[in-house]
């Protein structure tokens, strides 16, 4: 069953320049226990995306599910109910903690808020935690700056997850980390996962990680998806040109088998006032006219989806 | 010009008689015993942020080039920045080559001292706070550590030339990026101004940007378009060694493969030496002929990319490949490295890796230092298990 339903999900912004649609009509469904891996060049609303759906964001338009009830427009105590179901573990592990909080204040914060434990109960949860994401007890009363990244960021999944949570929303966690301390975080997120059946959505750039850790997978284009499916799927038969282009760019360390690239003209420009049509065409090696018509996501089977015109032609 | 010396340095003496009197009393004491020998040791080396106005090192050459056909050899090359009361040992005795028209990866993670040492090649450390201890950098049979800074001058940009990881902060957001090309064109060689903006033009259109775009500021171009810039600026002069310090890492997958596309294309068709300094093993195994793996500022292992990559043998070498999240394995747990990176102020005896190692020993921490086992030819690994049978 899916955990979280998004349909049709936008969200704009008002800029200077026009309305930035940042997220534009997105629908992908989490299955519970799942991984959902987003990626996309910066700037193509991942984070958006991720925000809009645990409400950090209202919504433009569309409905978010959260084990079949709409919470798209839920407010006040309904929205704080949905806030202990859903967290987020953040980008970067130093500007998302409080520096004037010790580790042990910082993952005691959720636990006093939610008013439903006693003093003695949070100490030993808080003791827990630390334990549970492997900070060591004399770490307790370090403030963040005296820690390294890894550290900041096991604090911040420990509070991500202290009010146990059902789905959590990491927002490219392991993308500020060394790769040996990127490869125990990614770890620590694994094992979390298998032992509280935990539901994460996973934003990042770094494809290589996203393979590891995602069950599925979606690819964003200027706040649209372009293909979406098991990371198996996509990984083996990529079938958006975008998502060909992307996987083909990732430096590969095989050095006997380099990889055939195929490179792409341009950058990656802007969601402002878009025109209809499929946003990668300018930069698409096979755009046509049929391009500039409005896309929709087409079923290939197998859970795989696809927004492209020539998805069976090229 | 004979003006500008006198008056740049007075306000050195009044720094160093300041300083003397300050902190770092053991430094004033070395600066007097060499003062009875007539000279200042500050400035053997020809160091520092003064422009030509340090006189040349007469370093009595300690060290040889080994390889007449090595077109840049370091030899065990020593920086510390010293804070506070602290030292930081951030580059220790590390030594590699490069022959012409190699490119070589210099791996590691942050902190490591892989942009020290870059910068200790182009000497554009910052002088106090770091200090090059020891060591040199031959480039062309010259060693540059020894070269008084007026000939650096002329060698920085036209030489060498340096790419800088951020492109937003690489360039002046007050000069329009043609300006700034010239700049650079215009010192280096004896151009009008027609033909140093002609060649501007030139170097643009070679990194893809059109020429009309000379005119425009920084802001005006996205990420990957500044870092097009910054590689024009460095290749403006043609330079023999281009040092490229994480050139790509600002950059998305899609930008980073057509710079790197093009960084290759330019390095091939102009044969320029490269040092390529990354944190990113792919980006080594598509570019580099050759690695170094740099860890708490020494050389861990090194040799040609086939080497490395298919016969790593460094513990710490295996430890970052099973760091990687592997695209073609479904393993689902990764094998990361235990710890932390060691404190550049409080560097274990030894070996810098033994805390972290699976195999270390008490041998690896009690030896001075750890020597260089040759495992096949030009493929170097310092751990005292190296080349003995297999774990």
């Amino acid at each position: 069953m899916a955990l979280i339903e998004v349909e049709h999900l936008k969200k704009y912004f008002n800029v200077a320049a026009g309305i930035n649609h940042a997220v534009d009509d997105v629908t992908f469904n989490i299955e519970k226990g799942h991984t959902m891996g987003v990626v996309g060049e910066s700037g193509c609303g991942k984070s958006t995306l991720g925000r809009t759906i645990i409400h950090l964001n209202q919504a433009t338009a569309g409905t978010v599910r959260l084990n079949g009830e709409d919470i798209t427009n839920a407010s006040g105590r309904k929205l704080r109910e949905i806030r202990e179901k859903m967290s987020i573990v953040f980008q970067d592990p130093y500007s998302s903690l409080n520096p004037r909080f010790t580790v042990a204040e910082t993952i005691m914060e959720p636990l006093k808020e939610s008013h439903r434990y006693s003093k003695a109960e949070i100490e030993e949860k808080t003791q827990a935690l630390m334990d549970l994401v492997g900070i060591e007890k004399r770490l307790q009363n370090a403030y963040p700056h005296e820690m390294d990244g890894g550290r900041r960021q096991r604090v911040g999944i420990a509070r991500a997850i202290a009010l146990d949570p059902q789905f959590i929303m990491c927002d490219e966690p392991v993308s500020a980390l060394d790769v040996s301390i990127q490869a125990q975080v990614l770890n620590l997120l694994m094992d979390l996962q298998e032992e509280k059946g935990l539901t994460y959505m996973f934003v990042t750039h770094d494809l290589s990680v996203v393979r590891h850790i995602a069950d599925d997978i979606s690819v964003m284009y200027l706040g649209q998806l372009v293909e979406t499916g098991p990371t198996k799927e996509i990984f083996s038969h990529p079938t958006h040109p975008y998502t060909k282009a992307l996987l083909s760019a990732i430096p590969s360390i095989d050095v006997l088998h380099p990889m055939q690239r195929i490179q792409l003209k341009g950058e990656i420009t802007s969601a402002i006032d878009p025109k209809p049509g499929c946003r990668f065409a300018p930069r698409c090696p096979y755009a046509t006219e049929a391009c500039s018509q409005p896309q929709t996501l087409r079923d290939l089977g197998s859970n795989h989806h696809i927004s492209c015109c020539r998805a069976g032609e090229i | 010009m004979k003006d500008e010396k006198k008056t740049s340095r007075s306000p050195e003496l009044e720094g160093e008689e300041k300083r003397e009197h300050g902190k770092n009393r053991d430094h004033g004491h070395d600066r007097e015993k060499n003062r009875e020998h007539g000279r200042d040791k500050s400035r053997e080396h020809g160091w520092g942020r003064g422009f030509g106005r340090r006189h040349p090192g007469e370093v009595t050459g300690k060290y040889q080039l080994k390889d007449p056909k090595n077109f840049l050899e370091v030899q065990n090359l020593v920086v510390e920045y010293s804070s506070d009361k602290k030292i930081v040992q951030a580059v220790n005795g590390i030594s590699f080559s490069l022959k012409k028209g190699e490119t070589l990866g210099l791996v590691g993670e942050t902190g490591a001292g892989k942009t020290t040492i870059a910068k200790a090649i182009m000497r554009i450390l910052p002088d106090p706070p770091a200090k090059v201890k020891d060591g040199a950098v031959f480039v062309g049979g010259r060693d540059l550590m020894q070269m008084p800074e007026h000939k650096m001058l002329k060698i920085r940009g036209a030489e060498i030339a340096m790419i800088f990881q951020d492109p937003m902060t690489a360039l002046n957001p007050l000069m329009s990026v043609g300006d700034q090309i010239m700049e650079v064109v215009q010192i280096h060689n004896h151009y009008t101004r027609e033909e140093a903006l002609e060649h501007t033009c030139k170097m643009l259109e070679m990194v893809g940007i059109p020429r009309s775009r000379s005119v425009e500021y920084p802001h005006q171009f996205s990420g990957g378009m500044k870092q097009r810039v910054v590689i024009a600026m460095a290749l403006a002069c043609n330079p023999e060694l281009l040092l490229a310090d994480e050139p790509t890492t600002a950059l998305d997958v899609t930008i980073q493969a057509q710079v790197l596309d093009m960084i290759r294309d330019l390095r091939d068709r102009l044969n320029t030496s490269m040092v390529l300094i990354t944190h990113d093993l792919g980006v080594v195994a598509e570019t580099c002929d050759k690695v170094v793996i740099v860890y708490a500022g020494q050389a861990m292992e090194s040799g040609a990319r086939n080497d490395i990559f298919l016969n790593p043998q460094h513990p710490y070498t295996k430890g970052l490949f099973g760091s990687l999240p592997k695209m073609d394995d479904d393993s689902k747990r990764l094998s990361p490295i235990k710890g932390l990176p060691p404190d550049p102020t409080d560097l274990p005896r030894g070996c810098p890796f033994a805390p972290r190692c699976p195999k270390a020993c008490e041998a690896c921490s009690q030896d001075a230092s750890i020597p260089e086992v040759e495992v096949e030819p030009g493929h170097f690994v310092k751990c005292l298990f190296a080349g003995k049978e297999d774990a």
